[in-house]
Order: C-alpha cells, then sequence, then structure tokens
C-alpha cells in the first residue's frame, strides 16, 4: 500500500483561460483536473497516463455561485458537489438538485467531486446530469476559438463522449429560473443502499400553471449510454395526466431505453426496476403539484 | 471486617486499546517505524485459474535498479500448511488458482519493486480447470492435486484426491431412512451460500528482519502468531526458534489473519535481504485476489417431523468449494457436523461435510466459521417444515430445541442453555405475532422472521493456553498471552480479570503485544474458545501471584498468610487491620535488599488426542435473531427494518462490550446476507474492489437493532462465561430469509439475497399464482 | 516535477518539496510521519484516510499533494488538545465506537466535519454523514451513538 501507483505527471495550476489553452493545444497529453475521484483511479488503473494535469479549480470565475429570479442559477465549473447539498440557493429554488446531492456518493467524494468535472466525466449513470436535464442546464464553455452554449440534453453523445472539443473547458452552467409552483424528484435503486452498483434512476419535473401540469421532465439514467430525457413520454403528461396518460408515458419509456446487461444487474431486470421508480415519481410529482392551493 | 469495594466484573469496561486507536498512535500494517534502511516487498500473482507457466526474463528483473532480492518457485521449492501441505510458498510450473504467488521481490522502493515484477513476463499454457462444486464431482473432472496423497498430514485427512474430496467428516445417530419413512410431514431442499471475503480494512501486511546468522523477526498484525511460526518455520526449514513473530494491533482479521496466506512470502525474501528490514502491505486489490475466501456451501436437507410437532429426523450433506487448499479449513469441519442438524434435539440425524477441491483460492474460515451458512439452511428449513404441518415456527421451535441433559453425542451432555430465552426474547423485541400476516402499504410488504442457532466451541487438539503476569515497581502488573485482540475485547476481559482477582486499580495493569519469543512453539488457542482458555490460564496466574504476595508479606508481618488479602491495592491483615500498599512495596521493598518481583504463569493444555482432527467439544455458544423487513413488491429491493440479536454468553463479563460485538455481528451479518459475493469468470476473481465487492455502509445497516444479553452461566467458563464474538452470527442470514418469506410468501434460498433474485422470485410467484388461478377458474 | 508547498497542518505551519504524483496521503504518512490517516483501498471507497482540509471532510489518497498548497489539514492526531482528549474521542472511548480500531481515524474526522456544520446531528443525519466510512466489525451502532452523546455534551 506504500507503493506511489500514480505513474509521473506534471500539475499545473494554470492562472488564465488563456494559458490552459495553451497547455491542451500541447502536443502532450493533458487532462483536466476537478475533484480528481475517477481521474486518479484511472491513473492508478493505467486506463489514463497523462503527462500534464490541469487543474482547473482556481481559475477565476470558476468557484462562482450566483442566482437571480429573472436569470436563474449559475454555478462555476469547479463548485463542489457539496455545494448543491448545502447552498441554500439550491435548496429553496432547485430543490430536485438538492435532493439528487444529498444521495451522490459520500461526502468526501463530494467535497471534492466539481460539477464541471462531474458533467464532462459523462457517466451513464452521472445522478447529477439526471437532475440538471430537468432543469434544462446550460454548458457554458471556452476554447481557443470563444465561447459556445451548450444545453445539457446536446452535450452526452453517448459512451462517454461529450460535445467537448478536445481544446474546450467547461466554465460554468446555467439553470434558467423556475417558478415556484416546480416540484421534482429522484428515485434511484442501488444494489448497495449508498448508491453504489446502479440498478436504475429516474428524476421527474413539472410545474403547475392554474390546473395544467406543464413542462414535464423525464431523465432516466443507467439504462442508455448516456444520461437521458425521454421528450415523447414527457409530451404525454402535459395538462392533466391520469392512469391512461401514465401507463402510456412509462409504455413509450421502455420503447426508448436501452439497458446493458451489467455483472449485478440484466437488462430486463434493469428495465422493470426503472419502471417501477418511475412510476412512483410521477405519481408523487402529480399528488404534490394537485395537492397544492391554487 | 474489611470489604471489597471493587466490583469490575460485569460491569461496563472500555476497550484497553482504544485510547491510542482514537488518537491515531496505534500501530497497523505501514505504521511500523523504520528508517531509510527499510526495503518495500512486492508479490508477483497468477492470473489464471489453472495453467503451466513459464517465468521469463527473471534475470532482468534482478537487475533492475535498486533490487535486493527476488524469488522465484525455481530458488524456493517448498510446501505450506498447517495440517496438510496443499498449497506451494512459491508455484512451480503450474499454477493451480488465479492470486497464487510466482514471486517475491524485496527492492529500495515501492516502485523499483513494482518495476521488477513488469520486468518479468509470465507465459501460461492454459489447462481445463474446475470452478464449482458440481465441475470438481464430474467423472473426468480435472484433478486439482494429483499429488495428494504425498504432501506430508495426507494421512490424516479422509481425502479421495481423483474425486476432487479433500476431506470428509460426518457423524450419524439412529436410523434415519427409517425415521423420514415414517414421518408425518418431510421437507428436502438444496440451500446454497456464495464465497466470500474476510475483506478486513487493515490489508495484510508487516515487517521481517533477518538477525543474526538466521534468526528472522517478523512485526506483524496477526490473530495467530504461535501458529504462524510453526507453519512458516516448517516450510522455510527453520527451526520455530529463530523465527520471532511480534504482534502489533490488528485492523480486522475475521478468520483472514489466523492461517498464513502471504506471510511466507515475506519471512523468506526477508532472509535474503542481507539483514535489512522487510515491508510487505498489500493493496486492496491484491487482498482480494490473493489472500482467502470463505467457502461456498451447497446444502442438501433434509428434515421430517411426526404428528405431535416433534422433529424426528435429519439428513444434511453440506459441500464446501475449499479451493485449492483444504488446510485452513480443516478444523472447521467437525464443527459444521457438530453443529449440523440445527440446535435440535433430533432422535435421528446424518450430517455429511465434504470439502471439495477446486481451482479457486484457498479457503480459510470467516466469523461465524461457516456455522452460520449451515443455519442459513437449516433455520429456513425449520420454518419451511413449519408451514408444511400448520405450526407456529416458534412453537416447533420451542417443542423441538436442545436441553440441558440432551445426550446428542457420545461423551457430550447438553449443558444448561439460552436458546429459549434468545429466541423469545428477541421475537419480543421485534414485535413478532404468531397470528401476524403480511403487512402491504402500496409496493412494500413488512413481514417478520425468526432463526436460532448454535455453534460448537471445541479445543482444538494440542491447542494450548498460556498467560504470565509480572509484578514489578517498574511495570506494576504486566501481562503476556498467547492470544491476540483483533478488536473484540480481547485485551479488556484480561484486564477486568486480574484487576478483579487481585484487587488491583486497572491502571496498573497492562497487556504486552504478544510475542512468539515467550513461549515455545505449538498450536495455540485461537477463536472460538479464547476467553474460556485464557481465563483459566489467567485464574491459575492471578491465584499463585497472590499467593506469592500474600506469603512475602505474611513472613514480613510474622502473621499467617490466612489473615491476609488483597483489598484496593493493598496487603491488608483481617486481624491486625494492618495494610501495606502494593505500590509501595513494589517500588520501594521492605527496606532490606532490593523490592520484590513477583512472577506467575499458567499453562493449559488440551488433553484431546494429538494427531487427530477431532477437538475435545467443550459447550455449544447459543443464539437467536429476528427480523423485520420490507421488501419492494416492484423492484425486489430490500431493507431490514429491525434486527434482534440474543446470545447465551454464560456471564458478560463486560456487558456493554458484548452488546457492541453482537451489533457488529447484525451488521455484519446483514452486510454477508445483502450483498455480498465472491464472484470468479473462469476462476479469476473479479470483484477486487469495494466497489464490486461492496460490504455494508451506515445506509445498509438494520434501521434498528436490537441486543439482547441472555446468561445462563457455564460452569467451566471464567465467572461461568462463554465465548461470543465468533458465535454471534449464527443465525442471522436465516432470520432475514424467514422475514422475507412472511412479508412475500417467497422463500430464497441462495445467499446472499439480491434484490435481483428476490424479483426474479417474485415474478416466478406471481406467474405461478395466477396459472393457479386460471385453472382453478377452469375448473369451476 | 517538484513543487514547494507551505499549508498548516493540526496548527503547524508547514513547508515541504513534493512531487506533482505524490498524494496527501501520502505526504503526511511519509513525509510528516502522522500514521492515523490510513491506507484502505487507494480508490475513495473506505474514508479509512480521511482528514479535513480547508474545513471538509475529503479522502487524502485522492488529493494530489500540490493541491494541498495554501490550505488548512486536520488529521486525527491533532483533534486532541495536547494531553485532553477531543470529546469525539473521550465519547468513542465510552460508548464502545472502536473495535478493531482501522476505521476509527477516519470515523472521527468526518464525525468532526459534520459536528462543525451541525451541532446537533438526529441519528440519519450522522448515518448520511459516515456513508463514505468503512467499518467491517460492524460498530455503526456504536458509533453513531458516540458521536450522538458527544454532540449532546457539547455547548
Amino acid at each position: 500500500m506504500e507503493t506511489r501507483d500514480l505513474k509521473p505527471f506534471h500539475y499545473i495550476r494554470p492562472e488564465s483561460l488563456q494559458e490552459a489553452g495553451r497547455y491542451l493545444a500541447s502536443e502532450e497529453a493533458v487532462k483536466l483536473l476537478g475533484g480528481g475521484n475517477t481521474l486518479l483511479l484511472q491513473i492508478r488503473s493505467g486506463q489514463e497516463s497523462p503527462d500534464i494535469l490541469l487543474d482547473v479549480k482556481h481559475l477565476p470565475g470558476f468557484g462562482d455561485v450566483r442566482y437571480h429570479h429573472n436569470q436563474g442559477l449559475k454555478l462555476g465549473a469547479a463548485v463542489n458537489l457539496q455545494h448543491l447539498v448545502v447552498g441554500l440557493e439550491i435548496r429553496r429554488h432547485y430543490p430536485l438538485l438538492h435532493q439528487t446531492a444529498q444521495k451522490l456518493a459520500s461526502p468526501q467524494v463530494r467535497n471534492r467531486a466539481t460539477i464541471g468535472g462531474t458533467l464532462a466525466w459523462a457517466s451513464p449513470i452521472s445522478e447529477l446530469a439526471a437532475a440538471m436535464l430537468c432543469y434544462d442546464a446550460v454548458c457554458h464553455t471556452w476554447s481557443p476559438r470563444g465561447h459556445r452554449e451548450i444545453p445539457l440534453a446536446e452535450f452526452y453523445l453517448g459512451d462517454y463522449q461529450t460535445a467537448l472539443a478536445r481544446d474546450e473547458i467547461i466554465t460554468h452552467v446555467h439553470l434558467p429560473p423556475f417558478p415556484n409552483r416546480t416540484y421534482g424528484i429522484y428515485h434511484r435503486q442501488t444494489v448497495r443502499h449508498d448508491g453504489r452498483r446502479m440498478i436504475a434512476g429516474a428524476a421527474v419535473l413539472a410545474y403547475r400553471k392554474q390546473q395544467a401540469l406543464t413542462h414535464w421532465r423525464i431523465a432516466v439514467l443507467g439504462m442508455d449510454n448516456r444520461p437521458k430525457r425521454i421528450p415523447d413520454a414527457e409530451a404525454v403528461l402535459e395538462g392533466t395526466p391520469g392512469e391512461a396518460e401514465i401507463a402510456r408515458a412509462l409504455e413509450i419509456v421502455q420503447e426508448q431505453i436501452h439497458p446493458a446487461d451489467v455483472d449485478y444487474a440484466r437488462a430486463d431486470y434493469r428495465r422493470a426496476s426503472l419502471n417501477a421508480l418511475l412510476k412512483q415519481a410521477i405519481t408523487e410529482v402529480i399528488h404534490h403539484l394537485q395537492s397544492i392551493r391554487s | 471486617m474489611v470489604m471489597r469495594k471493587t466490583h469490575i466484573i460485569g460491569k461496563p469496561f472500555p476497550l484497553v486499546e482504544a485510547q491510542k486507536k482514537l488518537t491515531g498512535t496505534s500501530c497497523y500494517a505501514g505504521d511500523e517505524p523504520f528508517g531509510p534502511d527499510l526495503l518495500h516487498a512486492r508479490i508477483l500473482f497468477s492470473t489464471r485459474g489453472h495453467a503451466r507457466f513459464q517465468l521469463r526474463h527473471v534475470d532482468v528483473a534482478r537487475k533492475q535498479p535498486g533490487v535486493v532480492a527476488l524469488i522465484t518457485g525455481a530458488d524456493l521449492q517448498t510446501r505450506l500448511g498447517a495440517t496438510i501441505e496443499d498449497r506451494m510458498l512459491l508455484a512451480v510450473e503450474e499454477v493451480h488458482f488465479a492470486g497464487q504467488p510466482l514471486a517475491v521481490v524485496a527492492a529500495e522502493s515501492p516502485e523499483a519493486a513494482s518495476a521488477a515484477l513488469a520486468a518479468m513476463e509470465v507465459v501460461y499454457e492454459d489447462m481445463p480447470g474446475v470452478y464449482d462444486i458440481e465441475s470438481a464431482l464430474a467423472a473426468n473432472a480435472p484433478q486439482v492435486h494429483p499429488a495428494m496423497a504425498t504432501y506430508r498430514g495426507f494421512d490424516k485427512l479422509d481425502a479421495q484426491p481423483e474425486r476432487n474430496i479433500a476431506h470428509r467428516v460426518s457423524f450419524r445417530r439412529g436410523d434415519v431412512d427409517a425415521a423420514l419413512a415414517q414421518a408425518a410431514f418431510v421437507v428436502e431442499r438444496t440451500y446454497t451460500a456464495a464465497p466470500l471475503q474476510h475483506a478486513p480494512l487493515e490489508t495484510h501486511g508487516g515487517v521481517a528482519q533477518l538477525q543474526g546468522q538466521d534468526e528472522l523477526t517478523m512485526w506483524m498484525h496477526v490473530q495467530a502468531p504461535f501458529l504462524q511460526r510453526q507453519i512458516i518455520a516448517r516450510a522455510l526449514h527453520m527451526p520455530p526458534e529463530n523465527l520471532r513473530i511480534i504482534t502489533h494491533c490488528v485492523g480486522g482479521s475475521f478468520g483472514s489473519k489466523v492461517f498464513v496466506s502471504v506471510e511466507g512470502l515475506l519471512a523468506a525474501i526477508a532472509r535474503e535481504a542481507g539483514g535489512r528490514p522487510v515491508r510487505l502491505h498489500l493493496t486492496r486489490e491484491e487482498e482480494f485476489l490473493a489472500v482467502f475466501m470463505t467457502p461456498a456451501m451447497r446444502a442438501q436437507v433434509t428434515m421430517g417431523l411426526d404428528e405431535a410437532g416433534r422433529i424426528v429426523a435429519f439428513r444434511g450433506i453440506y459441500d464446501w468449494n475449499v479451493g485449492a487448499s483444504v488446510d485452513a479449513f480443516l478444523r472447521e469441519m467437525q464443527r459444521i457436523a457438530l453443529a449440523g442438524t440445527g440446535p435440535y434435539a433430533i432422535p435421528h440425524a446424518e450430517v455429511q461435510v465434504n470439502a471439495i477441491y477446486t481451482h479457486l483460492l484457498p479457503a480459510a474460515p470467516m466469523r461465524g466459521l461457516s456455522v452460520a451458512q449451515v443455519h442459513w439452511a437449516v433455520e429456513q428449513l425449520v420454518d419451511e417444515l413449519a408451514e408444511e404441518a400448520g405450526l407456529s415456527p416458534l412453537l416447533l421451535r420451542q417443542r423441538n430445541l436442545v436441553k440441558g441433559g440432551d445426550q446428542l453425542f457420545p461423551n457430550f451432555v447438553m449443558h444448561a442453555n439460552g436458546l429459549e430465552s434468545c429466541i423469545l426474547e428477541t421475537t419480543r423485541a421485534i414485535g413478532w405475532q404468531p397470528d401476524q400476516n403480511r403487512e402491504v402499504t402500496g409496493t412494500i410488504a413488512r413481514g417478520k422472521g425468526m432463526a436460532m442457532g448454535w455453534s460448537p466451541i471445541i479445543i482444538s487438539p494440542g491447542c494450548k493456553s498460556r498467560a504470565t503476569i509480572q509484578c514489578d515497581g517498574e511495570n506494576l502488573c504486566t501481562v503476556i498471552v498467547d492470544g491476540v485482540d483483533v478488536g473484540q475485547g480481547f485485551y479488556a476481559f484480561i484486564t477486568q480479570l486480574i484487576a478483579f482477582e487481585l484487587n488491583f486499580p486497572s491502571e496498573w495493569i497492562t497487556v504486552l503485544p504478544t510475542d512468539t519469543a515467550n513461549y515455545e512453539s505449538d498450536w495455540q488457542a485461537i477463536y472460538n474458545n479464547l476467553l474460556w482458555s485464557t481465563g483459566k490460564v489467567l485464574l491459575q496466574a492471578t491465584a499463585e501471584l497472590k499467593r506469592q504476595i500474600l506469603s512475602y508479606v505474611s513472613e514480613l508481618w510474622e502473621e499467617p498468610m490466612t489473615h491476609l488479602d488483597l483489598v484496593d491495592g493493598d496487603v491488608i491483615s483481617y486481624a491486625t487491620q494492618r495494610r501495606l500498599s502494593v505500590l509501595k512495596l513494589l517500588q520501594e521493598g521492605t527496606g532490606d535488599g532490593p523490592p520484590p518481583v513477583f512472577r506467575a504463569t499458567g499453562v493449559y493444555e488440551a488433553t484431546a488426542k494429538h494427531d487427530g482432527l477431532d477437538g475435545l467439544l467443550q459447550s455449544f455458544a447459543t443464539t437467536g435473531f429476528a427480523a423485520e423487513v420490507a421488501v419492494n413488491l416492484e423492484t425486489g429491493d430490500l431493507k431490514v427494518l429491525q434486527l434482534a440479536g440474543a446470545a447465551d454468553v454464560g456471564h458478560a463479563i463486560n456487558p456493554e462490550g458484548v452488546k457492541a460485538q453482537l451489533k457488529g455481528a447484525i451488521i455484519q451479518s446483514t452486510s454477508q446476507t445483502l450483498l455480498e459475493e465472491l464472484r470468479f469468470k473462469d476462476g479469476v476473481p473479479v470483484t477486487l474492489d469495494f466497489m464490486t465487492y461492496p460490504i455494508a455502509t451506515t445506509a445498509d445497516m438494520p434501521q434498528k437493532i436490537h441486543p439482547i444479553v441472555v446468561e445462563i452461566p457455564q460452569s467451566s467458563g471464567p465467572y461461568g462465561a462463554r465465548d461470543l464474538s465468533n458465535h454471534a452470527l449464527v443465525g442471522a442470514s436465516a432470520a432475514i430469509g424467514n422475514a422475507i418469506y412472511r412479508a412475500t410468501g417467497v422463500r430464497i434460498r441462495e445467499l446472499p439475497i439480491t434484490a435481483q433474485r428476490l424479483y426474479d422470485a417474485l415474478k416466478q410467484f406471481h406467474a405461478s399464482r395466477t396459472r393457479a388461478d386460471a385453472e382453478e377458474n377452469r375448473g369451476q | 516535477m517538484k513543487h514547494h508547498i507551505s499549508f498548516t497542518i493540526n496548527g503547524q505551519s508547514m513547508e515541504l518539496t513534493v512531487l506533482s504524483h505524490q498524494t496527501l496521503l501520502e505526504v503526511i504518512r511519509n513525509d510528516l510521519r502522522l500514521t492515523g490517516a490510513k491506507h484502505g483501498c487507494s480508490t475513495g471507497e473506505c474514508g479509512a484516510c480521511s482528514v479535513i482540509m480547508n474545513g471538509e471532510v475529503v479522502n487524502a489518497c485522492m488529493v494530489l499533494a500540490p493541491e494541498v498548497d495554501g490550505t488548512d489539514i486536520l488529521t486525527v492526531e491533532g483533534l486532541s488538545d495536547g494531553e485532553e482528549l477531543h470529546p469525539l474521542q473521550k465519547s468513542f472511548i465510552d460508548h464502545h465506537g472502536v473495535q478493531c480500531g482501522y476505521c476509527a481515524p477516519g470515523m472521527l474526522i468526518s464525525a468532526k466535519a459534520l459536528l462543525s456544520r451541525t451541532s446537533r446531528p438526529h441519528e440519519e443525519e450522522i448515518r448520511e454523514a459516515l456513508v463514505g466510512n468503512l467499518c467491517r466489525c460492524g460498530a455503526y451502532a456504536d458509533i453513531i451513538k458516540s458521536i450522538q452523546v458527544a454532540s449532546r455534551a457539547r455547548r
């Protein structure tokens, strides 16, 4: 255990995006370092052997959190996941994000993991991505060619690939403001109840406009090569969904997912689990929104 | 009249080492303080289950910068084992399991050691392997140990090498076939349990250094240093007295640090390191790959009940996949045979225990000593039988449990025991009701179940226990024992016993690190009877010490010894009311000559025959569990809402310590029952980290835990006490299984109870019920 | 690549030269000889190497040494005030919050981090705060109780 199992690399803490960009443009194998929870594992196991680790946590603005009721929430890429648990603006205005973050890994991991790093890792079982998808998150990026905005729904290409170019960095994530009568819920089933060994997970969100339930969001994880929304199922629930609409939405979800067998759970079982979780989540969202006094 | 004020036995007492452990100053593997002279060892492990191999570029590896010594099977061809030497220290030509050591290196830095391993190339030529019980027993299966008959110790075993049967133990009473034929109800089932790993948080490790000509000192973190000395010395052809093992803090063992796994390789490489200290400390991956597994079980169990609700017959065939070595598992087989019927007085019973060789890593007992897995089968079978006969599972158990005075085995009459209290108190704790049906709210079904347990406490043949207590002015009261505290509160027990017997303040007493230099090498008390046997020798030693001290003062005061006593750290005279501080006596003496030093040793040696494997059945630990679970009927997700565990400990010398052990056993059982399974692909372990081999976190523990202490004194134990920690798991998994059945109508017969397994069973159950309903409708 | 870093550990200022690929755990165990934080897995799964960095609990095996520059670190060795044990340590002794003890330093550190933001946590909050700390002995129940009692004793 005493072994220094990390193969040598250069740790560099750039002062500016431009400096970071110069490293990314170089010939060397460069990796961005956020919390390192995944990257260090990959280096230890030999999956990655970077020459340079760029610690982007200290770049200007990367630690910022700003909320404005008209503009929504801006989260710097280096804000850690624990902030989503403790931040008052998150609890108050994005409770689904708060609720999901509480379930993420452990305090040790959340304190290190960054929002930018977690999203860019593009894990098919990213719980953070599921909650962010429900809130229409947009990734703001920088590259030597300028700034870009990539909606999170278009960010994931599948199999751990993202829309980021080689020299592109997430600077912050933006979530639009949501009306007061928004409610969301995240359910998951995992082998170990701390969240290890994901079987299925689903986040559902909607808000109430007069008597209608609208802006439905259904995001599933572990069901495909990326976390994804199921817009066709969302559409069925618009208005005043009853048993038939819920059943139809669940059916559409089942048609549009492609879970894989994993060594601890078969695909058919993961489908069944997702179905149960999703049904529960949709029912709870409807129940909650309908119980709000108008 | 002077009364004893101190009554420390039966009162809460903190763990002796707690303060050091909680300030980060205890010495665990990797913490041993050595200077820059320290070398670092690493081991090359095989990555194939069964293959011929060639190790190439060994010379290149030896010439890598920083390499001090490198040994392969070509350099050191020797076998390893306590009873049967069915393992090689280093593989030669052929590997028998993935994780088998091929080479060991010592180098100036961990990186240099790793580089040396990387410089070698292993070329494998795969051979057909057997990895499970069925394929190992199949006709024409590849033989794991074709040369077994030539191994030292073979004559002690009942083996059939050509059938891959490593050893068999059985017992029989009455006529089982006839009794089953006449029984009113018979249930026959097969239960299985997955292989597990001990997974102590501290991986295996330590430091070894050659001193002088061929004297080796090892600073280790093991549970049985005397046993390890014997095994290592024999494998390395050293006189045992030349090998010294000093044991520091053990960061969890659960059975994995009793027998030798990688310790022999550390000893071997340290002998080649020119007198420099060498450290070995396994990575987590290596710990999972190459230490020990606890064997998978297949249990074929049959039980018969008569009209009156008496269990009249039992047959159990327990097969264990012991991997490529049975050595560490041998002594559990008698235990399994004796416990195999469950804690019932059954007139006709037959138990067969078979250890099956496969090409998996070697087996070693884990906490619960595989008796826990036996009860997974038997205690669910009892519920199945109760259901069949329409009886309450509690009533069936009460009617049949073994009672004091029952003679079930030759030369052993069952002692008074707490079985009935255990089951009554645990079921009461969780609110179990005989007529209570399952409760379903939405998709969640709740149910309650119970199980009992018994676990034989056996004195191994040749087993020794020793304790030496010394009182002197410098260190006051130091204690040397051969057992090791692995977190179960052993040193607290020693301190309490001595403080009580000598009426000393407990602060005077220091238990020294276990050191093989103190006693000659031999088999030692390890896990199942440590308290019983160490208690015995401590009582001998304290009695002798007290005699020495009182005799000394009696001469000084010219008073008969019968007038004197030890009270609150003083020698007092009941006759003259004189009083002398023992502390003062030890530190200053009496004026003439140096202060006295008192020293006494207690020795216990088992009288059981030395050459065989059968030990002396001394008593049974008895337990009871009751569980309440909540099952999601759509997903199979399972939560343990409550788990009550009771054990008859005879007399709780440290009641809070006993409860801590019970609570720990409840949580570890829950982990084993719901989460743990060592998995292999072509014989190669694929569960190599805590992600793939999950153990319970605080999110998985039962929501409510009820530890219950039952005390029916054990006449031969110290103050009537009986050992606990290992036995405290026996029955818990079946209580969970029975609760699931009550909640869902589904019986899970395979461990672990994963959500997917439960989901599949629920689905099948509903499909068959729907079919039955349809047929019924058609019939009408 | 070498880095000169300065930081405080257990209240003491420290300056060190470290390599890019060293971890915080290696620095505190090998360079500073503080062996309270343990190696348990090297994958951030077990929490045996937990330390507090700038007020937040982290796995020291997952922090690179150069990242430590300018931070404030607390290890289990810094919990007690000289000879005087921290209330958490006392409570772990009194309530059997330790068995084999290998997880104990990490447990104490997680508990300390929890109590610094929630002075009177309820049982569920303590369970959540400890999910990153494995204990193979299964001492969780008594660890939770130790933390609860310690938090009640504090003013």
